[in-house]
């Protein structure tokens, strides 16, 4: 009789972890398709910036100026039937690199799309599409909006800005920090074998004092999208979908800055006085004398 | 002899705006097809507001823009007519300071050779002829304290005021002429028939043969202030005041109507708190930077202005009568004890020099050599420093403040040299002095 209960119980043990499990794999899926559904949003053509309903509060330490988040909706509404069939480029290489010495710098972005003659070329056909990168910059690193503005009138960049602190003059202790938005045409790559490089200019603020001499900035890993559209399209109904292409964590950009010490407040502020006194009084001498 | 020095004087200004002329255009050239660029970022700044206004907008929605409206309204062409504008009118206004000293050095009397060179010295000296086709426009305002001076030393004491007015609205600076300006419009300002009477050049020789001018020694402390005291209140000095007084309010206010608090803190207020914790010219820029993040307690603030105030008012009291040696001195003490100085404010004095280069028996070889050595080299070391801290990202703040020090150094040195070698001779004679001076050249 026991033997017999042991079975039965095994049995419905069995059946209950079957169970669980196949819940379990069910909700993977459904967290998976779900995912994957988080990649791709759509907002209407009227929203210029991926970054008015991107940003978030903890970027600037304000609130940057923000659209309503309903407008940037995930593919279960507004992006119903725009993503079915469509073959979007993927990104096969990525990487990032800071450029150049003292206060100026570029960040180099070197990219490449896989498959360039047959998909990209296709997908170009049908869409209008623009890559974008959203760079959020760390503390003390700036973006001048008005040379960012140049490329796009020189038509390197389709569209470029800037939120955050725009201020181009304060110390990193006296600011918030900033982020880059670039729009970039991908039909420019197809002559290009689908690669490409992008510069973004950056400048140094001056940093707090450290007794090292130097303050140290660290990059975060950029968003890069891909932004298309229909290339008929009617302007009551114009939506840009807006796939996140997932970049792959890139090696660690940083940026070295000198900076002041506060050990020379001992020092500096008495000598400038001084000096100052004595060439004023140098110049009064003189001109009594003289 | 007069046709011909007309010739030459035509001859250098043509010259010297057909060189300014090939500049813009080099510099056009240079920014389309260079990394870096000829144009000064304040142009871009300039003519980015032009475009606001012309959009019909506000020029303060450029970041950056720190100058009166009217700046952006002259450029309005930028949007309208060419990007190269702005560079035309401002070499133009270049020019002007070139005809403005001829001007003013022939009302004085000097010989035509001399008034050349003192000319060229202005319009060929690089660091003039850069600024302007760059896209600066510190000339036109050198040439409005050089019309300023016409006009004093013609007598048109209201046309003076005019333009006085709008440039304290239009720069700021200016205003530290204002004391002199008082004291020379005081009651020996003008004769019997409302004309000041100018003091003439004499050459070196005359100048030992006139005991007259040997007696013309700057004024002591206490004599010039009992003179303001007593002499301050004229018919001059208070049209001159008054009508300053309400061109620069009434800018101020057409402004701040159209463009509000922008306007105010921008174009005004900004520069009489500005504090750049960047690195420039000044000696106080890492003593700023150092105390960027805790701010600055009274007394700092008194003593950083503190020797600015002792050598304005010691030269001031000194020299106010010899006006455009006065306003050289002061200018360049200005610059130089100021907390931010950037080289655009270099032009302000650059274009006073000619005016008082003939008073002086300060020889290029070899003490005017000297000074230029000096002042250059000490520039050049700081530059060097700067460029290793901006460009090179090398900790040299302190290497960098130290040659700000040795900067103001040489500054302190020019002027003690300038001083020391300079013939004072009053701008203007006192009507009673004017007679026995007329009674002088009469009996010679």
């Amino acid at each position: 009789m026991a033997a017999g209960g042991g079975r039965c119980l095994l049995a419905v043990a069995l059946a209950a972890a079957w169970i669980s499990g196949a819940a379990a794999a069910a909700s993977s899926s459904a967290e998976q398709a779900g995912g994957s559904h988080k990649s791709i949003k759509c907002m209407p053509c009227s929203m210029a910036y991926i970054g008015d309903a991107y940003l978030d509060d903890t970027l600037t330490g304000q609130l940057a100026q923000r659209r309503d988040l309903a407008q940037m909706s995930d593919s279960g509404e507004l992006c119903k039937g725009l993503t079915d069939d469509v073959e979007v480029p993927m990104l096969s290489k990525l990487h990032r690199q800071l450029v150049g010495e003292g206060s100026h710098r570029r960040l180099v972005y070197s990219m490449d799309f896989g498959a360039c003659e047959g998909a990209m070329v296709n997908f170009l056909d049908g869409y209008d599409a623009h890559l974008v990168i959203f760079e959020k910059l760390p503390d003390g690193v700036f973006a001048d909006p008005f040379e960012l503005q140049h490329f796009v009138e020189h038509k390197v960049f389709v569209d470029v800005a800037v939120f955050g602190d725009t201020n181009l003059e304060l110390p990193t202790a006296l600011s918030n920090r900033s982020s880059v938005e670039i729009h970039f045409d991908l039909r420019l790559i197809i002559s290009t074998n689908c690669s490409l490089v992008i510069d973004m200019p950056l400048h140094a603020r001056y940093p707090p004092l450290d007794a090292s001499g130097y303050a140290t900035v660290e990059f975060g890993n950029p968003d890069l999208f891909l932004r298309y559209r229909k290339k008929e399209i009617h302007s009551d109904s114009c939506l840009w979908v807006i796939k996140n292409l997932k970049a792959a964590p890139l090696d660690k950009a940083a940026w070295r800055i000198p900076c002041g010490d506060e050990a020379h407040i001992g020092f500096v502020p008495s000598i400038t006085f001084l000096s100052a006194l004595v060439c004023s009084l140098s110049i009064v001498l003189a001109a009594l004398i003289f | 002899m007069a046709s011909a020095a007309a010739v030459t004087l035509r001859r250098v200004v043509l010259v010297s705006a057909a060189l300014r002329l090939a500049l813009v255009v080099f510099g056009e050239w240079q920014d389309a097809h260079l990394e870096v660029r000829y144009t000064d970022v304040d142009y871009l700044v300039f003519s980015d507001a032009a475009a606001s206004v012309a959009a019909g907008g506000s020029p303060f929605a450029r970041a950056t823009y720190r100058y009166s409206p009217i700046l952006a309204f002259l450029l309005l062409p930028n949007s309208l007519l060419h990007a190269a504008w702005g560079k035309l009118l401002f070499s133009a206004a270049d020019l002007l300071v070139g005809l403005f000293i001829d001007t003013i050095l022939e009302l004085r009397g000097i010989p035509e050779k001399m008034r050349m060179w003192s000319v060229i010295a202005w319009l060929f000296n690089p660091f003039t002829f850069t600024i302007g086709t760059r896209g600066n426009c510190e000339p036109i305002v050198c040439a409005v304290m050089l019309w300023i001076l016409i006009c004093l030393m013609k007598g048109r004491v209201l046309q003076a005021a005019f333009w006085y007015g709008l440039i304290v609205h239009f720069r700021i600076y200016p205003i530290i002429y204002a004391i002199p300006f008082v004291i020379v419009l005081g009651k020996g300002y003008a004769g019997p028939v409302g004309r000041p009477t100018l003091t003439m050049w004499r050459s070196k020789q005359q100048l030992q043969n006139d005991k007259v001018s040997q007696k013309e020694d700057p004024t002591s402390f206490l004599a010039t202030v009992w003179g303001f005291l007593s002499n301050s209140i004229s018919r001059n000095v208070i049209l001159f005041g008054l009508l300053s007084g309400s061109m620069f309010f009434a800018w101020a206010g057409v402004f701040f109507y159209l463009y509000g608090w922008d306007f105010l803190n921008e174009a005004l207020l900004y520069h009489l708190t500005r504090t750049d914790p960047r690195h420039n010219f000044s000696i106080y820029f890492y003593h700023i930077y150092l105390h960027h993040q805790q701010g600055f307690s009274s007394i700092q603030r008194l003593a950083s202005f503190l020797p600015q105030l002792v050598v304005q008012l010691a030269l001031i009291l000194r020299f106010s009568r010899d006006l455009p040696f006065c306003m050289f001195l002061q200018t360049v003490a200005f610059v130089a004890f100021n907390k931010v100085m950037t080289a655009q404010y270099f032009v302000w004095f650059f274009c006073l020099l000619p005016l008082i280069l003939p008073w002086s028996s300060m020889k290029l070889k070899w003490k005017g050599l000297a000074c230029m050595v000096v002042w250059m080299g000490s520039q050049l070391h700081w530059l060097m420093w700067a460029y290793l801290l901006e460009l090179k990202g090398r900790n040299v703040f302190v290497q960098l403040w130290v040659a700000g020090l040795m900067f103001l150094a040489a500054n302190t040195f020019v002027m003690l040299m300038v001083m020391k070698h300079h013939k004072y001779i009053p701008l203007f004679l006192s009507p009673v002095k004017s007679g026995n001076k007329v009674a002088t050249k009469k009996e010679e």
